[in-house]
């Protein structure tokens, strides 16, 4: 096919739109949804004796897909940012995932209630206790604690709604806006916006992951947990985005435009920042606080190292890194369409554990505390009180958030071309090879 | 050879900038890179930096035979205090020298063609940088003469190193990256090797390069095997550049010291340590590619590129500190609080705001283009750099002073042996590199050949007009 400059020939429109695919996936993703939340809600009516389990698995399935937008934005930006040209014809998968954001702050309405409602952020309650009263203000600056009402925190989390989604806006817009005019300005403005994006998408991902997760454990600290959470936000978008596109090829579409060099250097990608970067950052927190086996730290990961959870840990060190790292470290299985298609969404799958693993557990404190070794401790606590309590209800509310997920992922991929049409770098995505 | 000045700095979505200026052909880049070695006479300045430099290394051994004959207490370092310079300049060091290898290695993966043009001597600063760095723990031991014990060499005292200490790890780790990057530095340079000994006038030349050429002949199996290894080469190096600097962070980050003991110390010395590296890769690349006329090679855009790569890792390291500072607040642990109020108000707090401005302030500067490329502006900031992180791992050594226990508190102060032994070490890596210009090939003439527009199979056979080989000519001209 000869391209050049842009101008995608004619005739080729068809493949390149998602069509009368597009209201079969979007119905097909509400459905997921209502079914998926539905039955959760009905889970937790009907197993449940406390609300607080209700809302933990609601912020584990919330950060599941939240991970998986922001790398998104991620990726876009840093696309305009580097001013990369492989990457034209994958770009509006992550647009699309981006694009999400516009939205998800809906998805946070049960996390504010679970601030009132629940006691899994903790800090809502500092009275009596030393640590959280030095840290209130963090939360509920300017009031005093006793307002109940967490200003500071809600402002925060309505700036990174806010900057998410006019960020999301401006590059999806502005991408769609370059199909119709092939304007070549439309990149000018979009890579003069891309650095100053960039500091706002690192400054609202680092604070939200300490205000929606690090403040589960609301005593515990860590420096690199932004970090981490960013490692597991890349792992799922670049996982997300090469099984969406092997599905996309599978329904016969972009199929020329989209390349084994594009699945190889995807491939690439997942395997460093997905696979080894992730690795490199859990294990630079696990070892640091392991070996320095201080108590303000230790028990974070005492509990995950305890009772079920030791087996979720494991399962994460094989499944997240080893497994993975072996499959990915040939080129042919990242040339080979199903092979990569495959691993990539066992480290979807494997994105959801470690974000679980994140969640979920619960520090108990005060036998930690009380224990004089680490086989007493082990001895005391049940996985009941660790927080490991797998329940049919995490999959139905992850699932049916992942349902919301691909629908909104849908609707935007029916909204323009599958690819940015008229990218004046396009051509260069569709020409270049790895060897 | 015109050399007129060509802005390639231009950023134009419809067209890549040219790399490599005023050059048409292949061979007249081989005249200019080897130009370099071949003049009978390096430049009067080359003179005078390597007569400054070697009597700088001159005093560097005069130290080492000081403390050597008389011990370390010819230092500073002292309870609270046992860390004194020779850690700060080792973690300096092993910084500087991060840029080569992630030019070499992580741009190689990264397909950022403009890293050929600045590859060879970054990595081979990094080389230079390595072994300053490696000097400071070796003449720290005390008793040299038993350096070896570091390494855990089966022996009849039955008395191994101590695997849990990351001092260890680092020995490991310092050594690895110094082959690696020894290994693919030189691999880089044979096909360049080879093209000094075809172009050679003498037989010593003739043979001396020959030897370090290793029979290259630019078949195509000698290519094939070659591009092979190179890819294997960056692949290997690449988790290494991560590594080094995180194990450098373990001797700090996995003891239990307020200020020492945080978790973002791994990636945040990683991005300093790249920032670091940048910005003496600058410092070195303005005056050389001035006095050796290399302005079509490493161009403006190269400049500007680095000086971005310094703001973006600038801005990591400025984000970490904001980070340690908020979670000292946050964690509510007093002593990590106060361990901070001290960097920034206690009796070395003129160090920390120096730091603060010169690694977190400065760089800022480069967010405008004009100062991104302005040489003196750009040189201002890289001073700044090299200074601001020197002085950050002199903050964080000097964590020691004040811990847990008032009662041993203390100040410290280098001595004049601290001070000209640092010194002395900048002489021992200008002139390696002051050597290193004049005898090997100084840019990486086969790949830079291999990016130019002419290099493409398809250059010249294009179906529409819009032939890359234009560029050159179409770029606006500066004056």
């Amino acid at each position: 096919m000869s391209v050049s400059q842009g101008n995608m020939t004619a005739g080729s429109s068809e493949r390149l739109q998602l069509g009368d695919l597009g209201p079969r996936y979007f119905r097909l993703g509400v459905i997921t949804a209502i079914v998926g939340v539905g039955l959760a809600i009905l889970l937790g009516i009907f197993t449940l004796d406390s609300i607080d389990r209700f809302f933990r698995a609601y912020v584990f399935a919330f950060s599941t897909i939240l991970a998986i937008c922001l790398g998104g934005l991620f990726f876009t930006i840093l696309q305009h940012l580097t001013r990369a040209g492989w990457s034209v014809t994958v770009r509006r998968i992550a647009e699309a995932l981006a694009w999400n954001l516009t939205w998800i702050w809906i998805l946070f309405v049960p996390i504010l209630a679970a601030v009132w409602m629940s006691h899994i952020y903790h800090w809502m309650h500092p009275e009596g206790d030393m640590l959280l009263e030095h840290k209130a203000g963090y939360f509920f600056f300017p009031l005093h604690y006793d307002s109940q009402v967490p200003i500071f925190w809600l402002v925060r989390a309505v700036i990174f709604f806010a900057v998410w989604a006019m960020l999301a806006r401006f590059f999806v817009n502005n991408s769609a806006a370059q199909d119709k005019s092939g304007d070549p300005a439309i990149t000018s403005k979009m890579q003069w916006w891309a650095p100053l994006s960039m500091f706002a998408f690192a400054f609202t991902l680092s604070f939200a992951s300490f205000d929606w997760i690090m403040s589960l454990e609301a005593h515990w600290f860590s420096t690199i947990f932004p970090v981490y959470f960013f490692a597991a936000s890349a792992c799922g978008f670049f996982a997300t985005t090469i099984v969406v596109i092997y599905l996309l090829q599978r329904a016969g579409r972009i199929e020329n435009e989209v390349t084994l060099e594009h699945y190889q250097d995807l491939g690439k990608l997942l395997f460093a920042f997905g696979v080894v970067f992730w690795a490199y950052i859990a294990f630079s927190q696990f070892m640091l606080l392991w070996y320095a086996n201080i108590p303000e730290t230790t028990g974070w990961y005492i509990t995950r190292m305890s009772g079920g959870w030791a087996w979720v840990s494991l399962l994460l060190l094989v499944g997240h890194f080893g497994l993975p790292f072996l499959a990915l470290l040939t080129k042919h299985t990242k040339r080979a369409k199903p092979i990569l298609a495959s691993i990539a969404g066992w480290l979807l799958v494997m994105h959801a554990v470690d974000m679980y693993w994140l969640v979920m557990p619960t520090m108990p404190e005060s036998t930690l505390y009380e224990a004089s070794t680490l086989a007493a401790f082990r001895a005391e606590a049940t996985n009941e009180m660790l927080g490991f309590t797998p329940h049919l209800l995490d999959i139905a509310l992850l699932v049916g958030l992942v349902g919301l997920l691909a629908a909104g992922t849908v609707q935007r991929l029916t909204k323009c071309s599958l690819i940015p049409e008229r990218d004046p770098r396009l051509h260069e995505a569709l020409a270049f090879e790895n060897m | 050879m015109s050399t007129i000045v060509v802005d390639n700095t231009f950023d134009d979505p419809l067209r890549r900038a040219p790399l490599v200026l005023n050059h048409d052909r292949f061979d007249t880049v081989t005249e200019e890179v080897c130009r370099v070695n071949e003049e009978p006479h390096p430049p009067l300045a080359w003179y005078i930096t390597f007569g400054i430099s070697i009597f700088l290394f001159g005093i560097l051994g005069v130290m080492v035979l000081y403390l050597l004959v008389t011990g370390v207490g010819v230092w500073g370092n002292n309870a609270p205090v046992m860390w004194g310079f020779p850690i700060v300049n080792f973690v300096f060091w092993v910084g500087i020298g991060h840029a080569g290898t992630l030019i070499s290695a992580i741009l190689f993966l990264f397909r950022q063609k403009w890293r050929t043009a600045i590859n060879r001597f970054a990595e081979a600063m990094t080389i230079f940088a390595v072994m300053c760095a490696g000097l400071f723990p070796a003449i720290h031991v005390g008793r040299i003469w038993v350096i070896w014990w570091v390494f855990p060499i089966p022996n009849q005292m039955a008395m191994w190193p101590q695997f849990r200490s990351p001092l260890l790890w680092d020995v490991f780790a310092v050594s690895a990256y110094f082959t690696v990057s020894l290994l693919f530095w030189y691999m880089g340079m044979i096909p360049d090797l080879a093209t000094l000994r075809d172009r050679a006038k003498t037989k010593l030349k003739a043979i001396s390069y020959g030897i370090f050429a290793l029979g290259w002949r630019g078949s195509n199996r000698h290519w094939h095997r070659y591009e092979r290894a190179y890819l294997l080469l960056a692949a290997l190096a690449t988790p290494l550049v991560l590594s080094v600097h995180s194990v450098v962070s373990f001797d700090f980050a996995v003891s239990q010291l307020p200020g020492w003991h945080t978790t973002i110390f791994p990636p945040y010395f990683v991005a300093g340590a790249i920032f670091g590296g940048f910005a003496m890769v600058v410092t070195l690349a303005i005056p050389a590619r001035q006095l050796w006329g290399l302005k079509n090679f490493i161009t403006m855009r190269h400049l500007e590129n680095m000086n971005k790569i310094i703001l973006v890792t600038g801005s990591m390291v400025g984000f970490a500190y904001m980070m340690e500072l908020f979670i000292a607040w946050y964690s509510g642990a007093m002593y990590e609080w106060f361990a901070f109020r001290n960097r920034m108000f206690g009796q070395h707090a003129w160090a920390y705001w120096i730091m603060i401005f010169c690694n977190m302030v400065a760089p800022q500067l480069f967010w405008s283009k004009k100062c991104r490329t302005n040489i003196l502006i750009m040189f201002f900031v890289v001073m700044c750099v090299n200074v601001g992180m020197w002085f950050e791992r002199f903050v964080i050594v000097l964590s020691l002073e004040m811990d847990f226990l008032p009662s041993s508190w203390g100040y410290y102060s280098p001595t004049w042996v601290d001070m000209l032994t640092l010194l002395g070490s900048f002489g021992m890596f200008l002139t390696l590199f002051l050597l290193f210009i004049r005898f090997l090939p100084v840019i990486a003439m086969a790949e830079v050949k291999a990016i130019m527009p002419q290099a493409d199979p398809h250059h010249g056979h294009h179906d529409d007009d819009d032939d890359h080989h234009h560029d050159v000519e179409k770029a606006e001209v500066k004056s």
